[in-house]
């Protein structure tokens, strides 16, 4: 049995898949493990807990690491192999059962957080370090623990959405997006053509504030105000365009499960694209002021550098990841949605550095002003799924948000939900972020944490 | 650099709230206390060119030690009750505290009563209430308003 869930993890991490999220069913009785093919499907790998212990995965997949410590402390299970098991959610023991130890001539450590000087949200760092050298950061998150996800547990599947969308504001349409697939998945139905346009508009104009706030943030990082307050700006502007479209400047309650309310005219409609092209316009001339400043481009090169092996290993997603050389990008095998003929976009030279994210974000961004100018061609009417499958006990939907692939999956049964996971693309990056800021100066960590910008309330949940 | 300020300009000419009457100022530190992200995202577009609310004196302040106000985003999680009471408790008198949002008003809160301590003022003496899912920009600036005639700054 045991031996069995090792050497199929092992097989389904051939022929090209990747490790998607790992987590403990209700009651902690079983764990699954998902892997995600390059044509978009799931393959889930699940073991029985015996006396609340099941084998790690880590030695076989690392990017299991945090997913294993949260089943831990959230469900009680050991995993044998995963040794030393830190906590991860738990915030009742002692420094050096959460902190690698780390030891030698002048090393010290530098605690920051989890308040921070800025609007930010709440975690924890600590930093390593031989005088401003970073040799390794502890982040400690989960500060922000809400327990959305066993709050859920036992509601009917449609007041699980509220859980799954108010996880984080940031990532709100894809987290409802995700969401409301995998209760399609699970009941039986198929979205159609006119359910996946609108869900796919509101996916990219969530895509364009966000990468619109993150290069602001990049700029805000250096110190570079004009270029700062311009995105800022831009940024506003995308918000106000969801307001006018969905009412809400965050998209919140703009999905539904099983289909779509949203019903906008062709005037509206217009209006949206125009508005697009507008902040599409501003921005380029704004990204093309950045490219020609040289005190700004100084300071992104050769900093918080991710090499594609690391990447591949630690199980980066999104632009972080694309930034490295992957090419990963689920709107490319999303058949619930409408990105007919996507393909990600790459840079000539993906470096992995502070620079190649920041590039690689300038790039989605001008995608995603192409996607939605192709997709506000015509008024929205209100949308419904359409039977199409047999019902599933476990349904699994996967986004691609702003920050990269996010799995949620809804075991049910008879329309209750048994145990809803949510696993967002800044939970697979954080990893990944300790370890780039390895070897850099510590100066460069809030430009190197800014070029991934990650969320921490859809990792805390 | 040039084209950038210009834009910046013409931003504020077009779009800006009008200037305040008269001259003041509060220091505003910003704590979030299990919030989704939404409070702080508007919290920053705050300072967009499109409200720029330094205008009217509001500045965020890195530490509790340096400001007037603390603005408590989110439910009070277990986790970072102790937290928000070491920054409170770090300010200078006369302070003042804005329960910023729905969740900090304890209104519409999802999550386990086991992970959540309770509204911010079930933790702290909260002086302003600023409703909202999130709160708007110009609500920041509304309720900073509002605070600086109520203490008469």
């Amino acid at each position: 049995m045991i031996a069995a869930y090792r050497s199929a993890v092992a097989e389904a991490l051939t022929d090209g898949r990747r490790f998607a999220g790992l987590h403990a069913t209700a009651g902690g009785a079983l764990v699954r493990a998902a892997f995600a093919a390059p044509d978009g499907s799931i393959r889930l790998e699940s073991v029985a807990a015996q006396d609340g212990r099941v084998p790690s995965i880590v030695d076989l997949v690392p990017a299991a690491g945090w997913d294993e410590r949260e089943a831990a402390d959230l469900y009680g299970l050991g995993f044998d192999g995963h040794e030393p098991l830190r906590p991860l959610v738990d915030h009742d023991l002692d420094l050096e059962h959460w902190t690698v130890p780390v030891q030698g001539a002048d090393a010290y450590q530098i605690a920051v957080g989890p308040i921070h000087a800025g609007v930010i949200e709440s975690g924890h760092f600590r930093f390593h370090v031989v005088g401003d050298r970073i040799l390794h950061v502890d982040a400690r998150l989960f500060y922000k623990h809400r327990g959305l996800e066993r709050a859920a547990e036992g509601r009917p599947l449609e007041a699980g959405l509220a859980h799954a969308m108010r996880a984080c504001a940031a990532c709100a349409v894809t987290n409802s997006v995700a969401y409301a697939h995998a209760c399609e998945e699970a009941l039986g139905l198929r979205p159609t053509g006119d359910l996946a346009r609108v869900r796919t508009i509101l996916l990219e104009l969530e895509r364009m504030w966000s990468h619109l706030n993150d290069i602001s943030a990049v700029c805000a990082g250096v110190g570079l105000a004009a270029g700062n307050t311009c995105f800022a700006a831009l940024t506003e502007q995308a918000r106000r365009l969801n307001a006018t479209l969905t009412g809400h400047r965050f998209g919140f309650g703009s999905v539904r499960v099983g289909g779509s309310a949203l019903d906008l005219d062709d005037g509206t409609v217009a209006g949206a694209r125009d508005e697009v092209s507008a902040i599409a316009a501003v921005a380029r001339r704004g990204w093309r002021e950045l490219l020609f400043n040289s005190s700004f481009q100084d300071r992104l090169p050769d900093i918080g550098a991710v090499s594609l092996e690391d990447a591949r290993s630690l199980g980066a997603v999104g632009p972080a990841a694309r930034a490295s050389g992957l090419s990963d990008d689920v709107r490319a095998t999303s058949d619930r949605l409408a990105y007919d003929g996507f393909a990600a976009v790459a840079l000539a030279r993906p470096t992995g550095d502070a620079r190649s994210r920041l590039e690689q974000r300038a790039l989605e961004l001008n995608q995603c002003f192409a996607l939605l100018d192709d997709l506000l061609d015509r008024r929205i009417e209100p949308a419904a799924a359409v039977t199409g499958a047999e019902p599933e006990a476990i349904g699994i939907g996967r986004v691609e948000s702003p920050r990269g692939a996010t799995l949620c999956i809804v075991e049910q049964a008879a329309g209750r939900i048994e145990r809803l996971r949510l696993r967002t693309g800044s939970y697979a990056n954080w990893p990944v972020v300790a370890h780039a800021a390895v070897g850099d100066l510590l100066p460069d960590f809030p430009l190197i944490n800014k070029s991934f910008e990650l969320c921490y309330a859809c990792v805390d949940r | 650099m040039l084209t950038l300020l210009r834009d910046l300009r013409h931003l504020r000419r077009s779009l800006a709230l009008p200037a305040p009457d008269r001259g003041r100022s509060l220091a505003v530190r910003h704590v979030d206390a299990g919030s989704c992200n939404g409070c702080e995202h508007e919290l920053t577009l705050a300072s967009a060119p499109q409200y720029d609310l330094e205008r009217f004196g509001f500045g965020i302040v890195a530490s509790p030690r340096h400001a007037d106000v603390l603005l408590v985003t989110g439910p009070v999680t277990n986790r970072m009750h102790a937290p928000l009471l070491v920054a409170y408790n770090a300010m200078p008198e006369p302070r003042r505290v804005v329960a910023f949002g729905d969740c900090a008003l304890g209104r519409g809160v999802l999550g386990l009563a086991s992970e959540l301590v309770g509204s911010v003022e079930d933790v702290l003496p909260v002086d302003v209430r600023v409703p909202g899912c999130p709160p708007t920009p110009d609500a920041v600036a509304a309720a900073m308003i509002e605070l600086c005639d109520r203490v008469g700054v």
